[in-house]
């Protein structure tokens, strides 16, 4: 019965209005029009008495009023065309759109066609669907620590299994959070030495969602030009106003962040002083070079600006302890502002990370779009991630030290090989190999020019020939027409901790022999 | 293959494919399979009767023909003002406090200011409605839980000592009936023949691909489960990206560009929004599910060509969702489709919540309305929801999956699916189809189950009076709360009576229309929507929602006298 009266209180608002069929209640009402008109009517009466000039500017203004209400709104730079509806049916029966997507190219169909389908898991060795069954070792892979293939970590994947099962079944806001998540964030935080940490489910959506989280319209973003894709494309979706500097070169940075000041100097208002962040990566994605941090650093300082780094790569590759380019360069991570890393690297996991400063951490858990709009990492990566680190805390040394005497190694092979170029920083595993441009003028006899596609046969080529002296590699992917400048046609090659040096050889010996095979054949 | 096809077949000869439903997708007339799980017995004879007295009109089910969503109309103008009343009193108390707040304790507002020459990170205005409106109930949000998110989940609780600045935990677990996440087909399982194959698939093929799609993480594991997905929603091909939101925001770019037109309905997702953006073309947006407008939207479009050039455009893509998750509508597709043979605009369809939830055979929207996807150009999909993996798919025609495998963004530069994901994915669609061969029917109940809780759910709410939203078969049922108070107070109240929900409100919903949203599962058995029912009631009189209660009773008063009339007659 409570609730009955407690519910009441529209239905009195109803029933008041329902109640004009009662004659009295409709006297009522009209005696008290009556009297409230007549009072409104002496009051204007009395206010306009001896001031004409007043109802003057009053009528105006009402008229003003109702001008500026009934005119027609207008659009700035809408020069719409006033058409009839017979012209319109007319039109739409004109428009032909292109199709949804282009045809491939030759070249591209090839590359679809014989795009490597691996029978079987992922690791040092892999064995591929077509061709014969004999088990290659894998360059292509971002295996840098080898645990990819590591038996431990899948028995520990069942466990998780049978106590989370895999998906999440919703976004980390609506009950998605898992026990293991927090776990994994603290325990990133703390390996980084960051303040805290927040989880997403892909590495590239992580950089995708991090930046427009923060930099917004009107903010400025000045980045470095070899940045990877997923840089370039959270740069654009924050429509910040951004200015790039050349690849690592410390002195073009501090001209554009110079500029970028004296631009803002002087300016008043909301705008005065906008957000500032200088965007690089820790290892290049596209090139394998590494940032010099520290003077990064000194000038984020000086300009006053703030640092976002998307240490993808270098996570778990870079630095003593494998936490990254601020350990590499014993930097206290809190200089880095927004501090962005992947799991799908070299920690063999998937998702990504991004560890700054508490508030800003909370303020993603709302803002940040690929954490609040999309479901949570499965349970199973979340641990594999954790055990991951783990590892590396427990025996850094076991895992680097081979790695990097792996890289420089394969670098230093490769570097003999002639008509090789070899890109890369030289503490990098990860690095990218392509023809010498004058052996590549060498090769075409007929002397034209050597458009991206002809280049990019060759390397394919390349890679086909390895693979038939049983090594794995693969052509660095873009998407062409997407990147803001498209880098040098490349084989990108991934060192790992668990190739032995003699996998290191036969890599080196299999890339030398593609290449003279390659180069000497008449085209 | 072969074994695949085999089993398909096996599987149609049975009858109950080609059972007879209603226009919702519900069988009729009871389900033919005995081996149901026990609780479905009871659930289907209450679904018959319902059937049986289709004389009591549910207020909700009425305003579905309608053509613009017409809540709006309906709601009683005192509600509307005292909403924006609190709105209002709330701003107004949150400007206030932040004033006081700053004169005396600035050391709390470092953040807002400039700090040695740097602009803060979040800005006063921006950060207002989380600091003060969000900040008061953050316990709502963001629940940490353990375990399987099934029909039951282990909530972790936590207290909060200083107004929801920070949480502890106190250690102990409590089990909740989950009303909350999107487990529709209830495959969020730990053990079970899909989690039987996740490990299967685990101990052969590992747990990540370690790269991506176009370089060296393209697997037999991978194509396989692609070709299924494919022949699972009805096209030609499929591809398949390592998380729901990237397959909207990184497909999308590559689709269409500078140049070309999105038409977009205004209530989408916020990955669609993010690929729209990202793709460069030109965004515009038609009124929620109202095809007219989009009609009105195109017209102009393609008669004006782009601004300012007045070029034709080179092609317009339409984004429309199957299922909203906010509201519980479905997409008006085939009306659309009837635009679409008129335009020409190509048409990309969202999935996310509908596959495997919607349609007899669990297909989706397509199959929901009956209409040949081959129709829809680009179909996508999440595994999050009803598969109870994680990830999502684009399908379409083979041109265009080829073309999307070498210029989608998320297969040259994103991580491949993993592995334990993939095998959910496919067993769990496998399941669905019939064609794993030791649990042929389970797939279908699961189906069947899913679509007779979410109308017996839907149903009784509406007979309670509640104001609820969205079209009948909906595996979403949001219920409207309005006020800004009843949305934390009917979260606080659920998790109270061991119920998890998820409420949502501004910016997620417009301002006035706050709701609360369950969703429904075929994990649930018949005393866990009872249960949550009868406290969803006593919440509902505590709250005062039950906005139509008045109605309802009238109508069944009106009932029961013209049933008394009738009797009377015969007498």
């Amino acid at each position: 019965m409570a609730s009955f009266s407690a519910a009441s209180p529209p239905d009195l608002l109803l029933a008041a209005t329902l109640e004009d069929d009662d004659g009295s209640q409709r006297g009522l009402l009209r005696t008290a029009w009556d009297f409230s008109f007549r009072m409104v009517l002496r009051y204007i009466k009395n206010s306009y008495k001896d001031d004409p000039f007043r109802t003057f500017l009053e009528v105006c203004l009402i008229g003003f009023i109702i001008w500026y209400m009934t005119k027609q709104k207008y659009n700035i730079g809408n020069n719409e065309i006033e058409l009839s509806e017979k012209e319109i049916d007319e039109l739409v029966d004109d428009w032909k759109p292109e199709p949804l997507v282009p045809e491939l190219t030759d070249f591209e169909r090839e590359t679809l066609d014989k795009a490597a389908l691996l029978d079987g898991p992922n690791g040092t060795k892999v064995r591929l669907a077509s061709g014969n069954s004999k088990a290659l070792l894998n360059f292509a892979s971002y295996n840098f620590l080898g645990f990819i293939d590591n038996p431990d970590f899948e028995k520990r994947a069942i466990e998780t299994l049978r106590k989370y099962g895999v998906g999440s079944c919703g976004p980390p806001g609506f009950y998605g959070t898992l026990d293991v998540h927090m776990e994994l964030e603290k325990h990133l935080a703390a390996f980084v030495g960051h303040s805290a940490a927040i989880l997403y489910s892909q590495a590239f959506t992580t950089i995708l969602s991090v930046i427009p989280c923060f930099s917004k319209r009107g903010d400025i973003i000045v980045a470095d030009e070899a940045v990877n894709f997923s840089l370039q494309q959270a740069i654009a979706l924050s429509r910040s106003k951004v200015y790039w500097y050349k690849h690592n070169d410390m002195a073009d940075l501090e001209r554009v962040l110079q500029d970028v000041n004296k631009q803002l100097t002087g300016r008043r208002g909301k705008n005065a002083l906008p957000r500032k962040f200088i965007v690089t990566e820790g290892l290049f994605h596209n090139t394998g070079d590494i940032s010099p941090l520290k003077d990064l650093v000194e000038l984020k300082h000086r300009y006053k600006f703030r640092i976002i780094l998307d240490e993808s790569l270098s996570f778990g590759v870079l630095g003593k302890r494998g936490a990254g380019l601020t350990d590499h360069f014993n930097v206290d991570p809190h200089e880095v502002d927004l501090l962005i890393g992947a799991l799908s690297y070299a920690i063999g996991a998937s998702g990504g990370f991004c560890c700054a400063d508490k508030d800003l951490v909370e303020h993603q858990r709302l803002s940040g779009l690929g954490y609040c709009f999309s479901a949570s990492m499965p349970g199973i990566l979340a641990v594999a991630a954790s055990d991951a680190i783990r590892a590396l805390e427990s025996n850094p040394e076991g895992h680097f030290a081979s790695m990097r005497e792996n890289a420089s190694l394969l670098q230093s092979l490769l570097k003999r090989i002639p008509g090789l170029q070899v890109e890369g920083a030289l503490e990098s595993p990860l690095m990218h190999i392509r023809l010498t441009p004058e052996t590549l003028v060498r090769m075409k006899r007929s002397g034209g020019a050597w458009t991206k596609t002809d280049i990019d046969r060759v390397l394919a080529e390349l890679v086909e020939e390895a693979q038939k002296d049983g090594v794995f590699l693969t052509r660095a992917m873009y998407v062409d027409e997407h990147e803001r400048l498209l880098p040098n046609s490349s084989i990108r090659l991934c060192v790992s901790c668990s190739h032995t040096r003699k996998d290191i050889e036969k890599c080196a010996h299999a890339i030398k022999n593609a290449v003279s095979r390659v180069t000497s054949k008449k085209r | 293959m072969g074994k695949g096809q085999r089993a398909t077949q096996a599987f149609k000869s049975t009858e109950f494919i080609e059972q007879a439903r209603d226009e919702d997708g519900l069988v009729i007339g009871g389900n033919p399979f005995k081996l149901a799980p026990t609780n479905s017995g009871s659930l289907l004879q209450d679904e018959g009767q319902a059937t049986s007295k289709k004389a009591t009109p549910a207020p909700a089910e009425e305003s579905k023909p309608q053509k613009v969503p017409s809540e709006l109309e309906a709601v009683p103008s005192l509600i509307l003002v005292t909403t924006y009343l609190s709105f209002l009193m709330l701003i107004v108390f949150a400007h206030l406090r932040d004033f006081f707040g700053k004169l005396f304790y600035p050391a709390n507002y470092v953040q807002l200011r400039v700090q040695n020459g740097l602009a803060p990170m979040v800005s006063d205005f921006e950060s207002l409605w989380t600091r003060r409106l969000y900040g008061r109930i953050r316990d709502c949000f963001n629940r940490p839980i353990t375990g399987v998110a099934g029909g039951h989940v282990n909530l972790l609780d936590r207290v909060s000592t200083d107004f929801n600045k920070t949480f502890e935990f106190t250690g102990r677990v409590r089990n909740v009936l989950n009303l909350a996440s999107y487990n529709y087909l209830g495959f969020a399982q730990s053990e079970g023949p899909c989690a039987d194959k996740v490990e299967a698939a685990l101990l052969e093929h590992g747990l990540t691909m370690g790269s991506t799609r176009a370089e060296a993480g393209r697997s037999l594991l991978l194509t396989e489960t692609e070709d299924m997905v494919a022949r699972f929603v009805g096209s030609e091909a499929a591809l398949i990206v390592s998380m729901g939101y990237a397959t909207n925001a990184l497909n999308i770019p590559a689709m269409v560009g500078r140049g070309c037109l999105i038409i977009s309905d205004e209530l989408n997702h916020s990955s669609l929004v993010s690929g729209a953006r990202l793709s460069g073309a030109t965004i515009r947006v038609f009124k929620h599910n109202y095809t007219p407008d989009l009609e009105k939207v195109l017209r102009r479009s393609i008669s004006q060509g782009q601004p300012r050039t007045h070029r034709p455009w080179k092609k317009i893509l339409v984004v429309v969702e199957g299922l909203y998750s906010m509201e519980g509508e479905f997409c008006r597709l085939p009306e659309i489709l009837e635009l679409r043979r008129r335009y020409g605009f190509y048409l990309f369809v969202d999935e996310a919540h509908s596959i495997g939830a919607l349609g007899p055979r669990g297909r989706g929207i397509c199959d929901h309305f009956g209409v040949d996807p081959r129709e829809v150009d680009v179909l996508m999909g999440t595994f999050t929801k009803s598969f109870g993996a994680a990830g999502g798919y684009i399908a379409g025609s083979k041109a265009l999956i080829d073309y999307l495998r070498l210029h989608s963004h998320s297969a040259v530069y994103a991580e491949a699916m993993s592995v334990p994901v993939l095998a959910q994915v496919s067993s769990s669609m496998r399941m669905i189809m019939g064609e794993d061969r030791e649990h042929a029917l389970e797939g279908q109940q699961r189906l069947d189950q899913l679509a007779i809780n979410t109308r017996y759910f839907a149903r009784r709410l509406a007979d309670m009076g509640f104001m609820t939203m969205g079209h009948p078969g909906s595996p979403v049922i949001p219920l409207l709360l309005f006020s800004p108070a009843k949305i934390p107070a009917f979260s606080r109240e659920c998790l109270k009576r061991n119920i998890a929900v998820v409420v949502v409100s501004y910016p997620a919903t417009p301002i006035i229309t706050g709701r609360v949203r369950f969703c429904i599962s075929a994990s649930h058995t018949r005393e866990d929507l009872d249960y949550a029912l009868e406290q969803i009631s006593e919440i509902g009189d505590l709250l005062l929602l039950k906005f139509h209660k008045n109605q309802v009773a009238a109508a069944s008063a009106a009932a029961v006298a013209a049933a008394s009339d009738d009797s009377k007659k015969i007498q």
